[in-house]
């Protein structure tokens, strides 16, 4: 217990208290005195236009990319439930683009999406199609990174709601089968509300995790066209390490933990009250 | 029977089919990475080319991705041999203690898995400026460990969980000291845990860009920073960046079935039983 303490004080709290810190400081790593500034990192921030736009982007790419995962990771999850067969092989292989590297995955996505020799890109020319510009249209930039963001993340929660629909009581269906419940009615009155909890816990997790949607979108887009496609992250990259301002990109980041407890502690208040309601 | 077999079969053709058009990315990539760019920029795409190995050949051994290979490899163990002996201490003394305070403690943790990672990375970077530490192992291995400490403790508390506490008292009785009861019957009996947790904490480090990119330099330069430089947009380098990507890729895929078993505990930090 102790050593483990001592070094999560000195690796993980230290850190987080002086990135608070920073935010109260005007800190320029490029020189000049660092001073004292209270709350006006946080004011510039809150009136500025750059920010709003990034936490609408995370937002829109990520909200869309948590619905539509949600959405195919279930269909998955009941079709491998139902299948026989083959489970275990099927499943392990669309794991694949959860674990692969990142970056390497991000990799591979551009080959498709890059313009004109990209796999979509030749593909469409070929059929006599004009493909958009997936990676340099404001709208279409944002599509692409649903896109890849679903493709990366759609495994995990098709593993874990499979897991979960696994540990279901089987009777229970059984017993709505029995009483004439069709594969529909099974589904919207046994599965789906024993499987609220599961799902509100890795929505949960992605909601989690969006704020730190980086590797992907610096990969493909990094932000372009313009802010078009930069997330809430990738500002305060740019702010930290490439400006070289400390305290504004740690007050950013500060905020960012705000928005990301604030969702969660939505999500774990709505858990427990649905807990303990009947559905 | 055959009505189960009208529905089986055409779920797994389905399937499968999913599965194809979910791996494309990969596969294209691997194809792109087999040969030359000529054939692999072509409208419309070619599917019959002449394979060649000579780009994989290429990027690990004349562009130096050995290099790079050999510090992911020392960043990864350096992780592993801090993070995992520490967290499983504090894993077993929180899986067994039955004090209020563990509550709270495995709830913090928890509440640092939500941490947006950027704002540790700030700090980091400052140090690491500051230290002169800039483009070393040390800090690179020193903020994985910050990352990864919650997760081991988490998942190597639902290994020692399932080892029965009479285990313990058994061994107490028969006069082994705490120490002794952890170092000789309960360790041994989480061995696999051990493993799938090292196993979890090196891909984490093996994967990780971010702090990669702001604490890693020339020299110290990890797999996934070199790849995205060199992913560049000119494109006879695509053969050797592909080459170099489906490399980067294979010990996960060695990883993804050496943990298959285990992968939701990991995954969900052992919050849903795997």
């Amino acid at each position: 217990m102790i050593p483990s303490l001592i070094v999560m004080t000195v690796v993980l709290l230290y850190p987080l208290g002086s990135a608070i810190y920073f935010s109260f400081l005007h800190y320029y790593l490029g020189g000049g005195p660092t001073v004292f500034v209270g709350l006006q990192n946080y004011t510039e921030l809150l009136v500025d236009a750059r920010f709003w736009g990034d936490l609408l982007n995370t937002v829109i790419i990520v909200g869309c990319s948590v619905a539509l995962q949600l959405f195919i990771g279930l269909g998955l999850a009941l079709a491998l439930y139902a299948l026989h067969r083959g489970v275990r092989l099927i499943s392990l292989l669309n794991f694949l683009p959860n674990v692969v590297t990142p970056v390497v995955g991000a990799i591979f996505l551009k080959w498709l999406f890059i313009g004109r020799f990209g796999l979509l890109d030749a593909t469409l020319i070929s059929l006599d199609v004009f493909p958009p510009d997936w990676l340099g249209d404001p709208f279409w930039a944002k599509f692409t990174l649903i896109m890849a963001d679903t493709w990366k993340f759609m495994p995990f929660l098709m593993l874990v709601l499979y897991a979960g629909l696994q540990s279901f009581d089987v009777q229970l269906l059984e017993a709505a089968q029995i009483d004439g419940a069709n594969a529909w009615q099974r589904l919207r009155f046994v599965i789906l509300p024993m499987m609220k909890p599961l799902i509100l816990f890795v929505v949960a997790i992605r909601a989690m995790d969006a704020f730190r949607f980086f590797d992907l979108v610096y990969v493909l887009t990094n932000g372009g066209p313009g802010t078009a496609t930069e997330t809430v992250t990738l500002y305060t990259y740019e702010l930290g390490f490439h400006q070289l301002e400390v305290g504004k990109a740690s007050a950013l980041g500060v905020i960012t933990l705000l928005i990301v407890a604030a969702i969660v502690g939505a999500l774990i208040w709505s858990m427990s009250r649905r807990g303990r309601e009947a559905f | 029977m055959s009505r189960t077999l009208r529905l089986q079969i055409p779920l797994l053709i389905g399937l499968i089919l999913f599965t194809i058009v979910n791996l494309i990315p990969i596969i294209w990539g691997f194809m792109i990475s087999i040969r030359q760019p000529g054939d692999a920029f072509s409208i419309p795409p070619k599917l019959i080319f002449d394979p060649t190995l000579i780009f994989h050949y290429q990027v690990w051994f004349e562009r130096g991705f050995l290099a790079f290979l050999w510090n992911s490899l020392i960043i990864a163990a350096g992780t592993i041999c801090l993070s995992v002996p520490i967290g499983t201490m504090a894993a077993y003394g929180l899986a067994r203690m039955k004090s209020k305070h563990s509550g709270k403690l495995l709830f913090g943790l928890l509440a640092v898995r939500m941490f947006p990672q950027i704002l540790l990375a700030i700090p980091f970077f400052v140090m690491a400026r500051g230290l002169g530490l800039a483009d070393s192992y040390g800090m690179m291995i020193l903020s994985m460990v910050a990352i990864n400490q919650p997760f081991t403790i988490w998942l190597m508390r639902s290994f020692f969980l399932d080892v029965p506490i009479e285990l313990d008292e058994a061994a107490m009785i028969d006069g082994c000291n705490r120490w002794q009861a952890f170092w000789m019957i309960v360790l041994p009996a989480v061995r696999p845990g051990l493993a799938v947790t090292s196993l979890f904490s090196a891909l984490l480090a093996y994967n990780e860009f971010l702090f990669a990119l702001i604490l890693t330099g020339s020299r110290t330069k990890t797999l996934p920073v070199a790849i995205a430089e060199y992913g560049g947009e000119d494109i006879s380098y695509w053969s050797l960046s592909a080459a170099g990507a489906i490399g980067i890729m294979l010990p996960v895929v060695i990883f993804t079935i050496a943990v298959q078993r285990h992968l939701i505990r990991g995954l969900t930090f052992g919050a849903v039983k795997g």
